[in-house]
Formats: C-alpha cells, structure tokens, sequence
C-alpha cells in the first residue's frame, strides 16, 4: 500500500530516510527480557507484590459487581421484595466503595513502578553509555540514543505498568465472569465461549495491519518534516533564488502524499470499530432468539436471560483489551531488546584495572612522548604510521597538513580518547595504558573545535572543568586571559545562559569561554583544535594573546589553522596522509623549503604580498 | 514613499476574537460537518432503536412466561410490547416474533456498522484530506513569503512546530470541538427525551449526579494541565541534557568530569520522578471518584428503578435494561466534556501561533505599479541610507538601534567592492538590502538608477547571485542544488556553472557525479567543497550582481585557494560585494569600504587605504605581521604593531 509521490522527479529533498524505520516495531515475548525489566522495579519491590494482590481482587471485584446487580434484578425486583432490595442495594453501595477505594492504590502503585523502571532505566542507560570510550560515540547517532530514552523506555513502562497488571484483570474478570455465566446457564454459556475466538482473531488481524499502517504514515509524515525544516532552514536560499511558488507545489503534493496514509490508516480503524460493534449487537440477536426459546421451551429462568444480557459485555470486552495489551507487550519486548542491547555495549577498551593515577607535580607541564605510534579508528585502515616524538615539558606542538592528514587523530591519542593500534604513548615516562583516564584528563586542558558549551550560564560552563571553583577563581581565570571585560559586557556577565550549542555569543566569545575553561582546570598539557573559521581581526587578536597567556608554562597540542599560532610553536609537526613528514619550527621549515614552505605559500598567497 | 515596517504587535487577540475566527474557519467546510452531524444522528437513532427492540425481547418473553406461569387474575406485567406504538403481531407464535426481533436487531446493526464506516471515513476525509492539508499548504505558502526578520527572530523548531502540530490544534476546533459538542449536545437531549418518556422521575434521580461530574471533570483537567505542562518541560529539559552530554561528550570526557556529568542527568532524571508523584496522586485520586460516581448513578437506578418495576410503574426489559444501557452511553459523552474542554484550550493556543503567521505582515512585495527589468545592468547606489530593526532586533538586542546609519555607496556594473568590518558593524544588513531581504528605513538604494522597492522583486532577485558566509545545501542531487533558482536548466547549464565555479572535477568524483545525493551517508562535502557547489548555483543563473557574504569563513585556511579561482571567474563582469577578513580577498576588490557601528568609516582601494593610518590599515598590519615576519625570518613580535 504504496503511494509513490506524484511528482517524483521534482521534489525539495531526497533522503529522509530516518534509520528509525529499520528498527524492528515488534518482539515475541521472552522470559529473560521480561525478567531482567522487572529487575528495574526492585526499588519497589513491596509495591510489586501489594499491587499483583490487588489486581487478583479486582478483576473478581468487577464481575461481583454487575453479578450483585443482576441478582437484584432477577431477584428482588422480579419478586417485589422492598426489603431484599434494600439490602442488595446496600450491599451494591458497599461492593462499589470497596472496589474504587481499592482502585486508587491498584491505579497509583502501577503508576509509581512504571515510572520508577523508567527512571531506573534512564539512569542506566546514561551511566553505562558514559563509560564508552570515544570511538563509541564516533559510531552511534545521537537521535538513537534519545530514541532509545524516550520512545524505547515509555514502550517499556507502557509494558510494565499496564501490559502485565490490566491483562491480569482483564483476563481475571473474563474468568469469573464465564464461571458466573457457566453457574447460570452452563448451555448458553457454551454459545457465547464459541463467539470468542473469533473476536480474538478479527481484533489481532487489525492490530498487526494498524501497526503497519501507521508506521507508514509516520514515515510520510517524516518526508513532511524533514522538507519543512530544510525550508526554513534553507530559507535565504530560497527566497533569494525566488523559489517559493515552487516549493510551495512540492510541500503540497508531499502533503497529499501523507494525507492518503492517514485515509488508509484511518479506513482500517473504521472497520474495526463497528465490526466489533456488529458482534455485540449479533450475541444481542442469538441471545434473544436462542435464550428466549430455552426460556419458553426449555425450563431457564426469565431473570437468567437478563443476567446473560449484563453479563455477557464483562465476558466479551477483555478479549479486545487482552489483544491490545499483546500488542503493546509485542512494542515492549522490542524497546526492551533494544536498550539493553545499548547498555550491555561492552566498551571497546577500558582502563587497565592495574593503571595508576598520574602524579601532579604543580608547575611543570608534562613530558609527552609517542614511539613508533600507529593508529586506526577502524580495524585494518590505519591513519597514523609510525608517529615518533617528544613533546619536553612546557613544549607547545603544532600540528599542520590538510584534512585527513592525521591532525585530529594524534590529539586524541595524547587525550587518550583512543588507544594507539601500535607503539606506545607515554606521559611523564608513563605508558599512557598504565595510567587512569580520570587522572590524565583532571591535568588536561581542551578546547575542542567547535568550541562546545552546555546550556547553562557562562559561569556553569567555565567552572564545568573544576566545579569546586569559586566564582572569585573564574573571575581570575578570565582577568588573565584578558578578556573579563567581554564577558562583563554580556547582557547578564556571568550569568548570561548560552543555549544550546552556545548560541547568543559570537564564535569569538564562546573560544575566549572554552580557553577560560581549559585555564581554571590548571591544566600540565593544554589540547586545542583551532577553529577554522575566521573571526574578525580584532577579536582574533584578543584571542591570541589569550591563547599565549593558555599555553604558557603548559605542554600543548595544537590543530593549528592560524599562521600566528604555527609561529609560536615550538615544534612544528607536519603532517601528510598520516605520517610525520617534516618536523621542527616554523623558520627552520621555511628555510628548508620543503612540504611546509608550499603550504605556507598557500596559506598566506605570497604572491598577493605587496611589496614591502 | 519609504514607509517603516510595522512592528508586529506584540499583545495578541482575546480568546473571543480566536473563536470568532476558528468559526469562520469551521464555516468553510460546514456542508461537510452538516452531512457527518447527520449521519451522527441517524446513528444514535438507530442505537436507541437496537435498545429498546432488546428490551421489548426481554419483556415479551416475561411476558409469555408469565402468561404461563402466572395464576389467571394476578395483576398482569407492565411491559412495553410495542415498538415507537407499531404492536408485535400478538398472534404470530411466540419463536416467529423473537426471530423477528432478532433479526430486526441484526439487520439495524448491520445497517449502523456500515453507516459508521462511513462516518469515520467522512470525518477523516474531513480533517486528513481537507482541513489538515489545506492549513498546512497555507501556512506553510505563507511562511515561505515572510521576512527575514521573522526567521531571525524565530528559532527552526517553533515554525516547525507551527505547520505541524499547532495546525493540528487548531483542526481540532472543528472536529474536536465543535462536531464533538454539537454530537454531544444532540445525544444527551436525546437520551434525556426518551429517558424521561420512560419514567421523568427516574431520569431525574439517576442524572442527579451528573452537574458533579462535569464540575469534577472541568475542575480536575484545570488543575492537572499545569502539571502536566511542568511534566513536559522537565522531560524536555531531561533529554536536552542527555543529547548535549552525547554532543559535548569530548569536553565531560577531556577534564574528567563524568561524574559531575551524571550526577547531572541524576538531578534532571529524578526531577521528573518526583515531580510525577503528584501527578500520579492527583489522577488516583480522581479516576476512582469518577468511577464511584457512575456506579452511584446504577445503584439509584437499581433502588428506585427497581421499586417502579416492582410495582409495576415500569416494565423491566424497555425499561429497566434500556436504562442500564442509556445511563453507560451518557456518562461516556459526560466525560466528553472534560475532553471538549481541553481541545478548546488546546486549540485556541494553536490558533494564536498559526494566526501569528498567517496574519504577519509580508514586508517585502512588489508594488502594485512595479517596474519589470528582466535583465539588470548591475549598477547599485546607497543614497543616505539608514536601517534600523523594528522591535526588538535579533537575539533580542536592543530595539531601535539603527544598524546602517548614512550609507553613500555608488557602485557601477562590473565592479567588485569589498566590506570589511567587525562582527555587528552592518555588512550582512548591507548587503541584505540590496536583494531587498530587508527594505531600508531611510535613504534609499537604486540598481539601475531604479528605486528598489519599484522593481518587481522577483525581477530583482532573479538578477542577484548569492552565496552566504555558511551555505545551505538541500539534500538532494547535486545537480538539483545548482539548479535550484532556475529548476528547468539544462545538464549543459548546470555543468558549465559548475566549471565557472571549479567544481566540476570534485563532484565527477563523487559516487554518482552530478546524481549524488547530498547528505546521504558518506556523501559529506567539505566546506570548499560545498561553498564551490553555492557559488556555481549563483553563476547558473547568470546574475549582474553578486552578494558574497564571508565566502571563505567556513574554510580553513589550507584549503581557502581552492575557492579563490572560482570567486576570480565569478566575479568576472559582475557587480560584486564581497564580506572578508583576509587580505588576499580584500585585496582583489575594486575598493574597499571599511565600517564600524553601522557607518562607513573608510573607503578606498586597498593601496591608497594602506597609506593613511585608520582602521584599515590596523588590520592590515595584523596580517602583514604575520607576512613580514616570514619573510624576515625575524624572532616572533609582539602582536600587535
């Protein structure tokens, strides 16, 4: 059930294929999943058990309470009995008490375990996750991981707080409610258990093709989005190419496209409905006809006609709610599957258990030493060979060549974020697999590319490196990297929020936050990837003067694009297709005019000099 | 006349005027609600029908029992044995008369199962096929023709929010609110004139309850909305903090701060637990009163209905079990209400956001009696020229702080002139104003020696070639990129500006060439790459003037040659602007013009800038320093000269 958009050839965007859609939407049950969720409810193991108690006397409480009812009716009333009635009405009052006041608790512990495996889960998702080492990170999309926090762990708790309990009701009730029937009529009873499964069978039939169904509409209603944000997006493009009429048609015909899933979601859901409604109504007639036969023919009571008339909807409705519930418990396991699949990730490597914290020694910045390092981020493709240095203490190291050329890859060995494929790294004469990755990182500095900030104020961002910090210690830090009086000059200073990826402040502003972040964490070894993108001339002054203030006395690391920074090193390490091929400072290279020389030509367009 | 754009107001309309509006919405498609009511009344005819032949069943049967049974002269039964006054035929054996009934029941239910396919199936045509589709292309139209300043002032996920889910509130007004109440208000007057034709006082009792409910109802969903709304926000701030520590997980890692980190996400995570708690009170609280309530109703139906039966004031199956049955479709359309209630508040905030859009004023649109130009020479001129955002400005600056201030520029075809400035001196807005992006508050700007805001802008626009400081590429073919301000063109075409642009090779190389789709796993361009692919899209359509907004800001500074030989071919015979730092592109400008807070404070070529002290030559130095120094060999200096 396909509709191919009309206008194929033409469209805004092409790929919205959200990975998503691959995933699979339905898991057969399975005890060690179901176990290892119910784990999760440990906290509130107490509650567990209260609540399987009383929904064991609920789903008894439900059928004695239209049984009560019948009873009245077929007795008392049918006799004329004032004073039976009272009493069944009473009693009625009291059943009826019992069984809401009950039900608060039945409602409210189911709702308080859901949410506590929900919270359980998040929890453990995020701490497990955590522990992964980068290259996990490299490989996993970010909508993933949120997918499998929302959408995975609310089909789980959908799992947990209503599958198990309601279907034990449901189900429950449908027992009580056939052993009433089966007491008061046992061949009618035998009628209406013939009806059942063909409700159970039309009911599933169309739970499978709405689950269908509505995941293809998703998937359209994905092309809408996706088209939607690339419009807005996009807009300059698009006005400044005067391309909306155009647009305007395509967003219409994908809108058509999507409304045509809906219908076909929406006729499905409009059989069901009535179909169950038409079998309802079908037990009415045969109960009628048949009943009332055995009635005049047969020696059944006219009240048990009435009884079977109340009774029979108790019997009938929990096979729909069973049958959904299944369904969702189908949802459940696969959510299921798929977080623990992400938890039980083992990493790829951890620290060594027997790996030692690195000794501070204030002051100094560390020795850095990499011996014939080779390094791929996958198996069998290496993009570093042989990689041989020494970086002394307080020696700053810049690393130059295209992209793809190994820059990214060294800076990472030295943050341990990988492990070399070969050789060794040493900091401080230390292996760097010896020594634990909390100590290592507590004497680092980064300040990574895009300048990454969390949403929180200037202040939380700066002090996310040391948290103990005093507010007096960030304003230090900032004094000396001059530029207090810029971020005095925000709306609301120190506590000005910055949003998600730090927007609010210019690139030059979230660098100058990301030196001064590195800076309160008194880093030995500093690791910077420059920004590519230009900044305006005066503020890059600024930002170079902070950055020698950030260098100074540290041993550091950095993806060097400005021409400024390269002069400063002092090692100059050039890099190409993931070999060292020049080494030494930036005159020493212009002299030997080699690899550097021709880069540096391109990077300053000599010929573009004037004459001086 | 230079005109200040209006500001948008920032009070909205009363609720009132909103409902007012969502009718005249609901008013366009009233044949349609009219044929669904319709069918919807048919259908609670026929259920009350179904009802009562049921009930009459069960009469009958007491009835013949009786008959029976009974010793002669006992008080006969009370029993309803006609249906709406047509009599069973009293003489048909007792089995052909339940046959019939049964079959009567049957064929009405097959009869209301067909009839309510239909029915979902129309309002769906209703709301999938018509409303939905309808209110999104419009919005959506409209969103497309706004300014710029809307886009500046909006963030992509609320206008996304806007075509999606708000048009889906404000839907709901018609199919939620008004047919949904217009149903309800039908079915419970007709449930309550054919109850109280059975018994007045006995209806009475048993809807005694229900003004409770509806207060209950109205009552709870007005104090859990803010509950429920808080709940949103947590969870939202819960999973905000999960994605940014996945983003920012290099720098939690690089200073080994996981802990903190988690502890974190703990603090976010168990806010939304704790703050549930009181929601899970509020509801177990509620769900079980509510449920009491109705079962309250069924006890006085069983009491006092019971005491009519019995003494033979009411017949047991037409009314008794009719009853029974009544009273469980009304308090189904009873919780309706609380339902009813939240869709309108529901919508009528969607509306707010949709109207907001519909009604804003399209600030930029050809005047009535506008100039066609086709083809332009390219000649641009600034006359006194101020800008001054209406409102609050982007990120919420400062409102009414001029951004332009006296701009004199005069520009002739095949010029190329270059701004440079720092971060908010202006040179976006400048340039900006040109393809009318933004009109000019004062002053004014004439291409061709023609006032902008006389020139169809379409016209206008097709003769600009644009290329941004970070360029949207759309995911699809390569080819359809460049193509997209001119989505007939050729093969021919789309290769020679990509030629112009030095990207023909590069995208040769890509898996599928020109058929590459961008964006697609591993198909990512580099920023050379995709700014190469912006600029050929400019050229295809063959502009006279070309805006080049910080080209080069995206790349580093290896691979910036790569696009100075397209800008070189580029610019050739055009009028250009171009926004840049480096020295190497100022320097190939006609002239240059330096600004600060708004205000051009130098022009000139780039040698006679170099030869007064000012700003120009401040920046220049910073560079130069860096080229000196390399060619001096010289120890490293001081930054600054």
């Amino acid at each position: 059930m396909s509709h191919p958009a009309k206008n194929a050839s033409l469209t805004l965007i092409r790929n919205v294929r959200d990975e998503d859609y691959d995933e699979e939407q339905f898991k057969p049950l399975e005890w060690g999943l179901l176990r290892r969720l119910f784990s999760y409810a440990a906290p509130v193991r107490r509650k567990l058990r209260v609540l399987i108690v009383l929904s064991t006397i609920r789903s008894m409480q439900l059928p004695a309470l239209v049984l009560v009812a019948t009873l009245i009716i077929a007795g008392p009333i049918t006799s004329g009995n004032m004073r039976g009635l009272a009493l069944g009405v009473g009693g009625y009052l009291l059943l009826a008490l019992w069984t809401d006041g009950m039900f608060h608790f039945r409602q409210r512990f189911a709702l308080e375990i859901g949410e506590t495996v929900v919270n359980g889960l998040r929890a453990d998702i995020f701490a497990k996750m955590q522990r992964q080492p980068m290259s996990f990170f490299h490989r996993t999309k970010i909508g993933r991981v949120i997918s499998r926090v929302t959408s995975d762990v609310e089909a789980m708790r959908v799992g947990i707080q209503d599958v198990l309990f309601v279907s034990m009701i449901q189900f429950g009730q449908m027992v009580f409610t056939a052993v009433a029937m089966a007491w008061i009529d046992p061949i009618l009873f035998v009628v209406v258990v013939a009806m059942a499964p063909i409700l159970w069978t039309v009911n599933n039939h169309f739970r499978m093709r709405f689950s269908r169904l509505s995941r293809a509409s998703q998937e359209s209603f994905s092309r809408v989005t996706a088209t939607l944000a690339e419009s807005v997006n996009g807009i300059r493009v698009t006005q400044g190419f005067v391309r909306q009429e155009t647009n305007s048609g395509l967003f219409r015909s994908l809108l058509a496209d999507h409304s045509r899933y809906n219908m076909d979601l929406a006729r499905a859901s409009a059989i069901l409905a009535p179909l169950l409604d038409l079998n309802s109504q079908f037990f009415v007639a045969v109960l009628l006809v048949f009943g009332g036969w055995r009635v005049l023919h047969g020696g059944m009571a006219a009240g048990d006609l009435v009884k079977f008339f109340f009774l029979s909807n108790f019997f009938f409705s929990p096979i729909t709610v069973i049958g959904n519930q299944y369904n969702q418990a189908l949802v459940a396991m696969a959510g299921a599957e798929r977080v623990f699949h992400l938890i039980d990730t083992p990493p790829d490597w951890e620290d060594d258990p027997s790996a030692c914290d690195l000794p501070r020694s204030a002051g100094t910045g560390a020795q850095v030493e990499f011996r014939r390092v080779s390094f791929g981020y996958a198996p069998g493709r290496l993009v570093l060979h042989d990689i041989d240095f020494t970086a002394g203490p307080g020696m700053s190291v810049a690393l130059v060549g295209h992209t793809g050329s190994g820059k990214t890859s060294i800076i990472n060995l030295v943050s341990k974020f990988y492990l070399p494929t070969q050789g060794e790294v040493r900091v401080d004469g230390l292996e760097i697999r010896a020594i634990t990755s909390k100590s290592l990182h507590r004497q680092m500095g980064l300040v990574p590319q895009q300048n990454f900030l969390f949403s929180g104020t200037v202040l939380e961002n700066i002090r996310m490196s040391r948290p103990e910090a005093s507010e007096d210690e960030v304003r230090d830090v900032a004094a000396r990297l001059d530029c207090l009086d810029l971020i005095e000059a925000l709306p609301r200073g120190l506590r000005t929020e910055v949003g998600e990826h730090g927007s609010g402040l210019s690139v030059g502003q979230r660098q100058l936050v990301c030196f001064a972040r590195a800076l309160l964490a008194d880093p030995r070894i500093v690791v910077l990837d420059e920004a590519t993108s230009s900044i305006d001339a005066l503020t890059e002054a600024r930002l170079q003067k902070a950055l020698v203030t950030l260098l100074k006395g540290r041993t550091s690391f950095i993806v060097a694009h400005r021409l400024s920074t390269i002069r400063h090193a002092d090692l100059v390490l050039v890099l190409d297709q993931g070999r060292i091929v020049e080494r030494g400072t930036h005159d020493q290279l212009l002299v030997a005019g080699g690899h550097y020389a021709a880069l540096h030509r391109q990077f300053v367009q000599m010929d573009d000099l004037p004459p001086s | 006349m230079p005109k200040p754009p209006t500001a948008v107001q920032p009070s909205g309309p009363t609720n009132w005027a909103l409902i007012v509006r969502l009718f005249g919405l609901a008013w366009r498609y009233r044949l349609h609600c009219l044929g669904v009511l319709g069918i919807q009344l048919v259908l609670l005819t026929m259920g009350l029908l179904g009802l009562n032949f049921t009930g009459v069943g069960i009469d009958y049967i007491r009835q013949k029992v009786a008959a029976q049974t009974l010793p002669p002269g006992s008080h006969p039964l009370v029993a309803g044995t006609s249906i709406f006054h047509f009599a069973l035929p009293g003489s048909w054996p007792a089995m052909k008369v339940l046959g019939l009934l049964g079959g009567m029941i049957l064929g009405l239910a097959v009869c209301r199962a067909v009839l309510n396919y239909i029915y979902t199936v129309s309002v769906n045509i209703l709301v999938q096929q018509k409303l939905v589709v309808d209110l999104r292309g419009v919005v959506y139209d409209k969103l497309q023709r706004l300014s710029f300043r809307f886009f500046d002032a909006n963030n992509t996920g609320s206008i996304i929010t806007r075509v999606t889910s708000d048009v889906q509130s404000v839907r709901m007004f018609v199919d939620q609110v008004l047919i949904q109440s217009l149903i309800m208000v039908i079915s419970l007057v007709l449930y309550v004139v054919y109850m109280s034709s059975l018994s007045p006082g006995l209806t009475a009792a048993c809807l005694a309850t229900t003004p409770l409910l509806w207060l209950m109802s109205m009552g709870f969903s007005r104090r859990i909305q803010p509950d429920y709304a808080r709940n949103r926000t947590l969870v939202e701030r819960m999973v905000q903090m999960l994605a940014e520590s996945v983003q920012g997980i290099a720098v939690t890692k690089g200073f080994g701060r996981e802990e903190e980190d988690r502890a974190r996400f703990a603090a976010a995570n168990d806010a939304v637990l704790t703050q549930q708690h009181g929601i899970f009170w509020r509801l177990s609280l509620f769900t079980p009163s509510v449920g009491f309530i109705t079962r309250i109703n069924m006890m006085v139906l069983l009491g006092y209905g019971g005491w009519l039966v019995a003494h033979g004031r009411l017949p047991l199956g037409t009314g008794l079990v009719v009853f029974a049955g009544l009273l469980d479709q009304f308090s189904g359309q009873v919780n309706n209400v609380a339902n009813i209630v939240n869709s309108i508040q529901q919508s009528l905030i969607g509306a707010r956001r949709v109207f907001e859009i519909l009604d804003a004023p399209i600030e930029v649109k050809s005047a009535p009696d506008a100039v066609s130009r086709p083809r332009l020479e390219g000649s641009v001129r600034f006359e006194n020229v101020s800008f001054t955002y209406a409102g609050p400005g982007p990120a919420g600056g400062p409102p009414d702080e001029p951004v332009l201030r006296d701009i004199n520029l005069d520009v002739t075809p095949g010029q190329c002139v270059a701004i440079l400035g720092a971060t908010g001196a202006g040179k976006s807005v400048l340039m900006g104003l040109i393809p009318r992006f933004y009109d000019v508050t004062a002053g004014r700007l004439l291409v061709d020696g023609i006032d902008v805001r006389r020139l169809r802008v379409d016209d206008l626009r097709r003769n600009i070639g644009l290329v941004f400081q970070d360029n949207f590429l759309f995911s699809n073919t390569v080819a359809a990129n460049i193509a997209f301000g001119h989505p007939d063109a050729t093969q021919a075409q789309i290769e020679r500006a990509a030629r112009i642009a030095a990207a023909h090779d590069f995208i040769l190389g890509l898996p599928k060439g020109y058929e590459t789709v961008l964006g697609e796993s591993g198909n990512t361009l580099s920023g050379g790459q995709r700014q190469r692919l912006a600029i050929a899209r400019a050229v295809l359509l063959e502009p006279a003037i070309l805006l080049l907004d910080d080209p080069t800001a995206a790349i580093d500074s290896e691979t910036e040659h790569e696009i100075f030989d397209a800008l070189d071919r580029a610019i050739k015979g055009r009028t250009t602007f171009i926004v840049a730092h480096r020295l190497s592109t100022l320097r190939r400008a006609d002239f240059i013009v330096v600004m600060a807070d708004g205000r051009i404070v130098q022009r000139g070529t780039h040698e006679e800038l170099m030869r007064v002290p000012g700003p120009y030559l401040q920046v220049a130095d910073l560079q130069l320093v860096d080229n000196l120094m390399l060619q001096s060999n010289g120890p490293p200096d001081p930054l600054l000269p």
